[in-house]
């Protein structure tokens, strides 16, 4: 099992140094590079030598590379142009009200995807099947950041019970102010990530009840729930855990617009408000800190996969 | 003239079930509304200070924003924004994308790894995020909202072409013209690539409800086409702001923009059940 997950990050490593790369030359794609960047428009040559140097700007690309690398793997981010903090200080400050979001999201999204998709998939073709095909196409297409927008005007503008935005509070402390806020932004994310889980879910399902081993269990007479749940359900997991964790792409970008709509402070925020001030070592951190979240996920629903089966060989 | 009877017959197809249908002309009208708004008796800037916030009335069909201006004019010039966008990053999508993976998918080796690493990593990211670093890059404009949305869509090309060309590359048909002595570049343009149009006109549209949507996002987090240019996504960001005073603000612009994405997402479905599958359009009456 150790043998199996050091390979699968064995083979992440190409894609992982590629977007290191991408990620630390966006500084010097930037007009003006690091230094105007530091200095403005209005900087004397001899002030721009000064920073060069001060910055290692006059070592060769490759060792530049390589320091910053290396300061990466130490946890040490720089720091951030605008308040001078260490950005990794500024992005652990958020990324619990993230990962709090993504937590309620994902039970949300459990909750409302999975019977959607069981149900319909005991009876593909039915008006009902039909009537919740349609529902996770709309829970699909309908933008996020509308849905949370028709959200607030509901809950919060006309039926007082919700506030509009969203404070951040730790579930165990404060379990009611953090609930408060997180009802409206999870339900938000929730219903996006329910689409995907109860199309592919459904999907799955599907292509598994007309396998052999469905029609040895029903001609052996067993109940249509309990073949659902011991057979079709286990095996149609597979295929499913896979596009789940195919999918988390799009969950971590959801957060971030869901994070705008209700002004919720987390690490969408931060980086909105990155790229707002141009405060690049904060756009740098933030976006290798949820690369580093994706492909934990990744590396978690591999792992989960192979549990899940075990025909897997960790090979 | 064949390619016009392909073309009437994949419409006829669509035009059979409901859901198609209606998007197709839900987005006839948009199209229309859109390339025609000089035409049309809006204007997207003039302001109206008595009129501010308020609610729809016969001078303002979907009511004045925040600056007194006509909100409907907005949502159809905002329809022009989104169309071109969409438009543009799906032609940035393609001219990257689709070489990349005849190239990938054609010679294999070391130019396959390479090239599907590239398409590894621009899928490490959410395309949003994505997006949003290269917007950072380039600074806010409309261009760079072109160029990071059209980029987002490169890998979803060079996988499709790529897995295309595979199925493709030891057919007959694509051996013989190699035995004939026809060039590696004459056999991935003039013979894999047109046996390829039907998965590749597929992805166009479904790329293009991602492109719409992503266009909004950006705008909606107040990094996409700057203002003044009237944009849905830069519309719902402000109306969030007058929920209390003018809920429609936020509403309205909303359904066309939902109504858009829908549809080509629909679209894009219905096609490639037809294009799988020609007989469904023999069957749905067309001509065979």
């Amino acid at each position: 099992m150790i043998g199996y997950v050091l390979r699968r990050i064995l083979q992440l490593l190409p894609v992982l140094l590629l977007a290191s790369i991408g990620i630390w030359a966006m500084l010097y794609a930037v007009p003006g590079g690091p230094v105007g960047m530091i200095l403005g428009e209005n900087a004397t040559p001899e002030q721009i030598a000064a920073t060069r140097a001060e910055l290692g700007l006059d070592r060769p690309v490759v060792v530049q590379y390589l320091d910053w690398l290396g300061s990466v793997f130490r946890g040490d981010l720089g720091l951030s142009i605008h308040s001078r903090e260490p950005v990794l200080d500024l992005i652990m400050h958020r990324l619990p009200a993230t990962l709090q979001l993504a937590f309620v999201a994902t039970i949300v999204a459990i909750l409302l995807g999975v019977p959607v998709a069981i149900i319909s998939a005991m009876r593909p073709g039915s008006w009902l099947d039909r009537v919740l095909s349609g529902w996770s196409a709309l829970a699909l297409g309908v933008p996020t950041f509308w849905l949370g927008i028709l959200l607030i005007l509901l809950f919060a503008v006309y039926l007082h019970l919700l506030p509009s935005a969203s404070v951040y509070a730790p579930l165990w402390s404060d379990p009611v102010t953090a609930l408060k806020s997180l009802i409206l932004p999870a339900l938000t994310l929730g219903v996006y990530v329910s689409g995907v889980l109860a199309r592919f879910l459904r999907a799955s399902l599907v292509s598994e009840m007309n396998a052999d081993y469905v029609r040895t269990a029903r001609s052996k007479g067993l109940p249509e729930r309990q073949i659902m749940r011991a057979h079709i359900i286990r095996n149609a997991m597979l295929p499913f855990i896979t596009i789940v964790g195919l999918q988390m792409a799009a969950f971590i970008g959801g957060a971030v617009v869901t994070e705008a709509v209700f002004t919720y402070p987390g690490l969408g925020r931060l980086l909105i408000q990155a790229i707002n001030t141009r405060d690049y070592p904060l756009i740098q951190g933030c976006i290798v800190v949820i690369l580093v979240i994706y492909v934990l996920i990744n590396l978690t629903v591999d792992v989960i996969y192979a549990y899940v089966d075990p025909r897997i060989e960790y090979r | 003239m064949n390619s016009l009877r392909f073309m009437l017959r994949t419409i006829r197809g669509l035009m059979a079930r409901p859901g198609p249908a209606l998007s197709l002309l839900y987005l006839t009208v948009v199209v229309l509304a859109a390339a025609l708004a000089e035409v049309l008796p809006i204007d997207p800037f003039s302001q109206d200070f008595v009129m501010m916030l308020e609610g729809p009335s016969a001078a303002h069909w979907f009511g004045a924003d925040e600056l007194g201006r006509d909100i409907l004019a907005r949502v159809i010039y905002g329809a022009r924004t989104s169309l071109v966008t969409a438009a543009g990053a799906v032609a940035i999508a393609g001219a990257i994308g689709i070489p990349m993976g005849l190239v990938a998918g054609f010679f294999g080796g070391w130019r396959d790894a390479v090239l599907m690493r590239i398409v590894d990593v621009m899928m490490a990211l959410p395309a949003i995020l994505f997006a949003m670093a290269l917007i950072a890059v380039f600074g806010r404009s409309q261009g760079a909202a072109l160029l990071a949305v059209g980029l987002t869509g490169v890998p979803g090309f060079a996988r499709i072409v790529r897995a295309q060309v595979l199925t493709l590359r030891r057919r007959d048909f694509v051996v013989a013209v190699e035995a004939f002595g026809g060039t590696s570049g004459y056999n991935m343009f003039r013979t894999i690539l047109p046996n390829s149009w039907s998965q590749i006109l597929v992805q166009v549209v479904v790329l293009s409800s991602v492109a719409i949507l992503l266009e909004a996002a950006l705008a909606f987090l107040g990094v996409g086409v700057p203002p003044p240019t009237p944009s849905w996504g830069e519309m719902l960001r402000t109306g969030k702001s007058y929920l209390y005073e003018a809920p429609y603000y936020a509403v309205l612009p909303g359904i066309a923009l939902t109504l858009t994405i829908l549809s080509f997402d629909t679209i894009g479905r219905g096609l490639a059940r037809i294009l799988e599958n020609p007989r469904d359009v023999a069957a749905a009456g067309g001509p065979t």
